[in-house]
């Protein structure tokens, strides 16, 4: 019952790539976003807070059509996109990771801001009293310590990506081995008469990747904390 | 060597400080909340005063009006925290050279095993943060601190979170620190004891503002004081004489104004030589005459020259060779129909006496 079909292999592969990417070009902004909100005070930062939400709180569908209106190629960043790099977004792969990495980047900052904040503003304060800058105490302070908090980060923004269903299928389209993920795929065997067992094979397929990264979060998380000299 | 003029607001909290320092050692000395923490801070640059200026020797580190500011990074003035600080992520040793790796190796004051050695913590090196005690953790900060070379050390009640034993460990680890490094410091507590360990030089704070600074008998007996000395029950400050360990009877005996008084023993005290020693003035009744069978040991036989009404009672001045603070209830007073120029005898329980160990030689 276990061969999977190329079809099938495909949108799995296709979902560990988007999701990889997605993790990889929000860890930055992730870890910036997350010790801005935890360590400065500056106007504007409840507002900035409330748009990082919002996607959490959005029906998906509408996050998809916002970015299909922005980054389309008719949209206003995607034509200049298009006209300047040569580059489309919409119902590309690359667009799939646009709409997923923005469905996890709240997740992600929470995670690390909660991290950042735990840790005593004292510690870094003696870094910089040992004559470390501000840029080196947090390079070998607050990074370091928050490293937990950026992992499971990454796991939750990485599991998320897994199963982001709405806005991608929204923006990019579901197209298959280009756009059509896991849940994709799923919904679209669920809507074809004899894609039951493919459905099921991905079923189980999602649900292996999902415990997957929770079991590898938790082992992770263990030793970061044991590194960090916690435990 | 340390000068200063600073102003900070933070909400309702209001510090003005206005001071210079040329002691070796420097206690700064006020209850909790009184700004101590928040007035190290704006010395080490981690807090920024909304105006004024601070100068260490002749380098301008914080000047508002001419817009210098330089960074706690810059400034060379070691900081050690009440709760250490170590960087749990580091071993001890990457610790210890966190500071002293970052400056030039022209001015490395100290090496690495001068200040093992000094404080004794070559078997600590491999180890990491959480597996050290209290002690060994204050230890590591404070050498790590060290390391750096500052050329002014803060110390934020380095003591607090440690129990006896290790405060007294910790304390002569300070004072080799004291002697042999010469880094002038600044000692934080709300624990005269420990600040007499190092120093009677006293900044005093109080509710933000600087109260007194100098010899701290005399800053505690300046006028406009006595409301912070009752609240940190510092109201009779005394040298007394030490004369000899009883240790038959547990008791010292001291000399107080040509009083024979006794004290609690203690290791602290060196015969033949003065000791500070403090009594709550709320700790102290009066006798009209010796009293007979009583378990209390001091009866200090002295003479009422003034009394004041306060809030909860009366504060009786009595002169006993030098003046004694007493607080008593109005009821007593009015019971015991006390005047001026009343004879009167001071019980004191031994316990009741606080000792600041030996006056330091300087």
């Amino acid at each position: 019952m276990f061969e999977l079909t190329p079809e099938e292999y495909s949108a799995m592969m296709l979902s560990l790539k988007v999701s990889t990417w997605s993790v990889i070009i929000i860890l930055v902004p992730g870890i910036f976003t997350g010790w801005l909100l935890a360590r400065r005070n500056f106007i504007g930062k409840s507002i900035l807070d409330g748009i990082l939400h919002l996607p959490l709180v959005l029906p998906p569908v509408v996050t998809g059509y916002l970015l299909l209106l922005l980054l389309g190629r008719q949209g206003f960043i995607g034509h200049w996109l298009y006209e300047t790099f040569d580059i489309t977004l919409a119902f590309s792969w690359r667009g799939a990771v646009i709409a997923t990495a923005l469905m996890s980047f709240p997740l992600m900052v929470r995670s690390i801001r909660l991290s950042i904040s735990a840790i005593e503003i004292k510690m870094e304060q003696a870094a910089r009293s040992l004559g470390a800058n501000a840029f080196n105490t947090f390079f070998t302070i607050t990074l370091p310590l928050a490293a937990p908090g950026i992992i499971t980060g990454c796991i939750l923004a990485f599991a998320r990506s897994l199963g982001e269903f709405g806005a991608t299928i929204t923006f990019v389209g579901n197209i298959e081995g280009e756009t059509r993920t896991l849940p994709l795929a799923i919904y679209t065997y669920i809507q074809i008469p004899d894609g039951t067992e493919s459905a099921q094979r991905l079923l189980v397929i999602s649900v292996i990747l999902a415990f997957s990264a929770l079991l590898f979060s938790g082992l992770i998380e263990r030793r970061a904390a044991h590194w960090i000299g916690s435990k | 060597m340390l000068s200063l003029d600073m102003q900070f607001q933070r909400g309702n909290f209001n510090l003005e400080a206005n001071f210079a320092l040329d002691n070796p050692v420097t206690g700064l000395f006020g209850a909790s909340g009184s700004g101590k923490s928040t007035l190290l801070s704006l010395i080490a640059g981690l807090t920024n005063p909304n105006k004024g200026w601070l100068k260490l020797s002749d380098k301008i580190l914080f000047h508002s009006a001419k817009k210098i500011n330089i960074a706690p990074d810059k400034r060379n003035i070691g900081v050690v925290f009440q709760d250490n600080q170590l960087f749990p992520h580091l071993p001890v040793n990457k610790n210890l050279l966190y500071g002293y790796k970052r400056i030039k190796k022209k001015q490395r004051r100290f090496g690495m095993q001068e200040i093992v050695d000094l404080l004794e913590i070559e078997h600590l090196l491999k180890k990491r943060p959480y597996q050290l005690s209290g002690g060994e953790k204050q230890r590591i900060s404070l050498g790590r601190t060290l390391l750096a070379s500052p050329r002014f050390l803060l110390l934020d009640e380095p003591l607090a979170a440690l129990d006896q034993s290790l405060k007294e460990q910790i304390l002569s680890f300070l004072k080799r620190v004291k002697d042999e490094l010469e880094i002038p410091m600044i000692y934080i507590s709300h624990s005269m004891d420990e600040i007499l360990h190092l120093t009677d030089q006293l900044v005093v704070i109080n509710n933000g503002h600087i109260i007194g600074t100098g010899h701290f008998m005399d800053v505690l007996g300046e006028n406009g004081t006595q409301d912070f000395t009752s609240m940190m029950g510092l109201e009779n400050i005394f040298r007394a004489t030490i004369i000899s360990n009883d240790l038959a009877s547990g008791l010292t005996i001291a000399n107080l104004f040509g009083n024979r008084i006794f004290l609690p023993l203690s290791k602290k005290y060196v015969i033949g030589k003065q000791s500070y020693i403090s009594v709550r003035s709320s700790e102290i009744a009066i006798a009209k005459q010796h009293i007979e069978h009583i378990s209390i040991q001091n009866q200090i036989k002295g003479k009422i020259f003034h009394f004041i009404p306060n809030d909860t009672g009366i504060t009786v001045y009595i002169d006993i060779g030098g003046p004694l603070i007493v607080n008593i209830t109005r009821k007593a007073f009015v019971d015991l129909e006390l005047r001026e120029n009343d004879e009167v005898h001071c019980l004191i329980k031994v316990q009741s006496f606080s000792c600041f160990g030996k006056i330091l030689d300087r």
